[in-house]
């Protein structure tokens, strides 16, 4: 897939005052997301969060201030053409009723005027891409669809066009909880391959960690209380109102900025079940392990066998071992992964690829080391912050008492 | 004579009014679809504008309709026009009213994501907006025509066409022993016309709301 | 203007009440003035204003109109054939018997109707609701002058047949009305009722009628607005009302004698729907104001 990717989104000085309201709903954002970042606004409802976002293709229109995509100016752009160019998905879905699924997602790629038959193979492409067997869903009506499913069209429909821009309002609001931590799995992975410039608003602190490469934390009016790396903001949060809003237990928290991709996957004898049995046989009493995964046929993780278990079951497969319940993908969180190695017995999770086949085995001990290790770089790192920043109050302070322009200063000065 | 021999005798009379009726019925009601929804689209963004225009098409319909059509009379003579006026009238309302209420009901969330991909106000109305509302419009072209079925019929005393003038025939005759068969004819002939645009309405309605949103 | 708040009569506006395929849209469009007219019925002083301009607009505009055609008829020249039609007080009678056409015919509808919808929303008859709102579906593709002559016919010349097909012609949309009301109340009120130990007959009176006051109310007002406008066709059957001057003016070709009767039939319309609208407002209990 040949995909456009990012491009930096720039906003100066971005203010909303809504005629015959006293104050602001915004009050001059600064705020710079790099090219291929995905950046989550996040904060209380009614922080303005959402009006930042929606300046930015402009379905709210910014009193004063200037927006700048790549390397243009779109303040005074028209809307239309615009929006266009930017990926759009809201709470739930905003699939439009009437349209079938594939219709719905042909919608910006024909307005722009691309030939039919590229429409239509970019339809399949995007309901691959999200996860969604095209022959099954092509033709069917949003309301036939699961919540997720809906929302997966949704980000399909936003991503149609290929935008380098991609402008996510609370997209996972409106599903369940198992679903919606699918759906951010899919986003991780989706990014990973695509590497959109994405701003994503939502009011729950642990999405937001899970998906940013950084957060902006916003006070009312969209005062950026903190603009930093999840972990910037976990481990050193500047004030009462971010630590408010990270809440309790940052340090499991902490678990979900790290993947199971990061980590150490290592490999693990395996055997399909159509193989001989001798030859399980064999690996089993010769190798270093006294266990092995079985593979069904499409090679996902079917069953754990240990030596013994096979006599056990006087030689049948079908009886012999105990099913595999929990896996993991190499996108799952550490947080997740140490909860499926909990609950399973065997101290060890498969970890899947995309198709659900097997590609590697994590198990307790790497995890705990590596929780171990993060946490104290973490608190390395957060010393160091602490006293970069001592250091540079002390400059500003010294600065301000000479009577000098601080520079940028203001509270978006910090991007 | 029985009712069945003289539907034989005068068969083509009757075809001829029966053509007639539903014919003024279809063609007003086009142009009450048309005005109606213009004006729904025109209205309905704007509390005040939409308000106005549902009352002043509800007042008219609380008009009964042989006072409307004696006003009609001196303005522009009898026979079609006042005819087509009064029932042209008549028709807006329900489809004025359901145009705007259908469109003013569109999940807000759905125009604001029609919005956000990119789409201009005329394709927003026509791609999203109209298609939306479109099962309540019809709903309201259906019950439109039910009513001027029976309008009609009252405009054949301004010497309108249809089959009114089977009715009125019968009442001129009253006591005589065709009248009832002339009323019956008349009145019978509406009915069945009636329950045959009806049909026809649930067949439009079939091939033109889309799956995604049928009931 | 004043098609008014609450307009439940709005599935009706008018003439013919909407079919029952209809009664979603008018829902949808009660909730929709419900939340147009918010100000209306929100106690907010700047509110009072805006209503009171809006109530006293009606009456206000037809004392103007009328004023207008009485001072214009006096103007007119009428020749002896006009004189026949309107003299000896032969305005008023048509007038009083207008009224007495509609107040009579509405009393039957409503004793008819709201009793029959009732009972065919409890559970005993419940089986028997989907007939009865096909049979009032149907009955909404009769033409109203064809039912009256039919009856004029079958039961000879006179008020009485007028009476009668005006009450068959309103019963089948008030009792659609009053049905598709009662059966939208929501089940979980009536099963707290019974919940709290309501008896079969409690919960209908300390629950359901309160609730489906404005429905009546609503009932009363598409009643009224149907029969003032079925009763102009009184005069083909011999029932007399302003369907008299209308049809003699057309039938001489005296313009002054027609515009007088429309002109009256136009304006009793109007009041009348007025006056109901202001009744629904007024008799709304207090806690519903904001349904239907």
């Amino acid at each position: 897939m040949t995909a456009t990717s990012g491009a930096r989104i720039h906003l100066e000085n971005l203010t909303k005052i809504y005629p015959g309201s006293t104050g602001p709903a915004v009050d001059n954002v600064n705020l710079e997301v790099r090219a291929g970042e995905t950046v989550i606004f996040v904060g209380p409802s009614g922080c303005g969060k959402s009006t930042t976002l929606k300046m930015i293709n402009r379905l709210i229109e910014p009193t004063s201030g200037r927006i700048r995509i790549g390397d243009e100016d779109v303040t005074d752009m028209d809307p239309v053409r615009l929006r266009r160019k930017i990926g759009y998905a809201i709470q739930a879905s905003g699939l439009f009723p009437h349209m079938t699924v594939a219709q719905n997602i042909a919608l910006v790629p024909k307005m722009i005027g691309w030939s039919r038959a590229r429409v239509g193979s970019r339809v399949e492409e995007m309901l691959d891409l999200v996860g969604l067997d095209p022959g099954e869903f092509h033709g069917r009506y949003p309301r036939q669809l699961s919540g997720g499913q809906q929302q997966r069209v949704g980000v399909a429909r936003a991503l149609a066009a290929d935008p380098p821009v991609l402008l996510m309002d609370e997209p996972f609001g409106a599903v369940d909880p198992i679903t919606r931590d699918h759906l951010q799995d899919e986003l991780i992975r989706l990014q990973h391959e695509l590497h959109k410039t994405i701003c994503f608003v939502t009011h729950d602190f642990d999405e937001a960690i899970k998906l940013g490469d950084r957060i902006a934390v916003l006070r009312e009016r969209s005062h950026i209380a903190q603009f930093d790396t999840p972990e910037a903001i976990l481990t050193n949060p500047t004030d009462d109102f971010v630590s408010g809003f990270v809440g309790a237990g940052a340090a499991l928290k902490r678990l979900n900025l790290t993947r199971v991709r990061d980590v150490g996957v290592v490999d693990f004898p395996t055997a399909g079940v159509d193989d001989p049995l001798q030859d399980i046989f064999d690996t089993l009493r010769s190798g270093a392990t006294n266990e092995l995964l079985l593979l069904d046929r499409n090679r996902r993780p079917y069953k754990w066998l240990r030596r013994g278990d096979l006599s056990r079951a006087k030689g049948s497969l079908a009886r012999a071992g105990t099913l595999v319940t929990d896996t993991v993908t190499r996108d799952a969180t550490l947080r997740d992964a140490l909860e499926a190695v909990l609950t399973d017995n065997a101290g060890r999770v498969a970890v899947t690829g995309r198709r659900g086949e097997y590609t590697g085995v994590v198990d307790v001990e790497t995890l705990m080391n590596n929780v171990h290790e993060l946490l104290e770089a973490d608190r390395l790192e957060a010393l160091a912050h602490q006293h970069d920043l001592q250091e540079q109050r002390e400059r500003e302070t010294r600065l301000a008492q000479e009577g000098l322009d601080t520079g940028e200063g203001g509270p978006g000065g910090r991007a | 004579m029985s009712f069945w021999e003289y539907v034989g005798t005068r068969h083509a009379q009757l075809l001829t009014d029966t053509y007639q009726h539903a014919s003024v019925v279809f063609q007003c009601m086009v142009l009450a679809t048309v005005l109606g929804v213009l004006i729904g689209v025109v209205t309905y963004g704007s509390e005040w504008a939409g308000g106005l225009a549902t009352t002043s098409t509800a007042t008219v319909l609380t008009i009964p309709s042989l006072a409307l059509i004696g006003l009609l009379i001196p303005v522009v003579g009898l026979g079609v026009p006042p005819t087509v006026i009064a029932l042209t009238l008549y028709g807006l309302l329900p489809v004025v009213r359901n145009a705007i209420v259908g469109l003013r009901g569109v999940d807000p969330a759905l125009v604001d994501a029609a919005k956000g991909i990119g789409m201009s106000r005329t394709a927003r109305l026509v791609r999203v907006e109209l298609p939306l509302a479109w099962p309540p419009i019809l709903t309201g072209i259906r019950v439109a025509t039910q009513m001027l079925m029976g309008i009609a019929a009252i405009a054949a005393f301004a010497s309108g066409p249809g089959l009114g003038n089977e009715i009125f025939r019968g009442i001129a005759s009253l006591g005589s022993a065709n009248s009832l068969n002339q009323v019956l004819a008349g009145t019978v002939g509406i009915v069945i016309l009636a329950l045959l645009f009806d049909a026809a309405y649930v067949l439009i309605g079939r091939l033109t709301i889309s799956r995604g949103i049928r009931a | 203007m004043t098609s008014g708040p609450g307009g439940s009569g709005g599935a009706s506006g008018g003439r013919k009440v909407d079919g029952l395929a209809h009664l979603d849209d008018a829902d949808m469009a009660e909730r929709e003035t419900a939340a147009g007219e918010a100000p209306v019925r929100a106690p907010a002083p700047g509110a009072r204003r805006i209503s009171w301009q809006k109530w006293t607009f009606m009456p206000v505009f037809l004392v103007a109109a009328l004023l207008a055609t009485w001072l214009w008829f006096r103007g007119a020249r009428l020749d002896s054939i006009a004189h026949q039609a309107v003299d000896n007080g032969k305005v008023w009678l048509a007038l009083r018997q207008h009224i007495q056409l509609t107040a009579v015919s509405t009393f039957f509808v409503l004793i008819i109707a709201i009793p029959l919808g009732i009972a065919l929303t409890r559970a005993r008859l419940r089986r028997a609701t989907p007939v009865a709102m096909a049979v009032a579906n149907l009955g909404q593709a009769i033409p109203a002058l064809g039912l009256l002559v039919l009856l004029v016919i079958w039961l000879g010349i006179g008020a009485r047949s007028a009476i009668v097909g005006m009450v068959i012609y309103a019963v089948l949309p008030v009792l659609a009305n009053t049905i598709a009301g009662l059966r939208g109340i929501d089940p979980t009120l009536t099963e707290a009722a019974r919940g709290i130990g309501m008896s079969p007959t409690g919960v209908l009176r300390k629950v359901e009628l309160p609730l489906a006051v404005p429905l009546i109310l609503a009932g009363v007002r598409t009643a009224l607005v149907l029969n003032v406008g079925t009763a102009t066709l009184a005069t083909f059957g011999g029932g007399g009302g302003l369907g008299d001057l209308i049809s003699a003016g057309i039938i001489t070709q005296r313009m002054p004698v027609l515009i007088l009767g429309s002109v009256l039939t136009v304006a009793l319309a109007l009041l009348v729907e007025w006056l109901a609208s202001l009744a629904e407002l007024l008799l709304r209990p207090r806690g519903l104001e904001g349904t239907s």
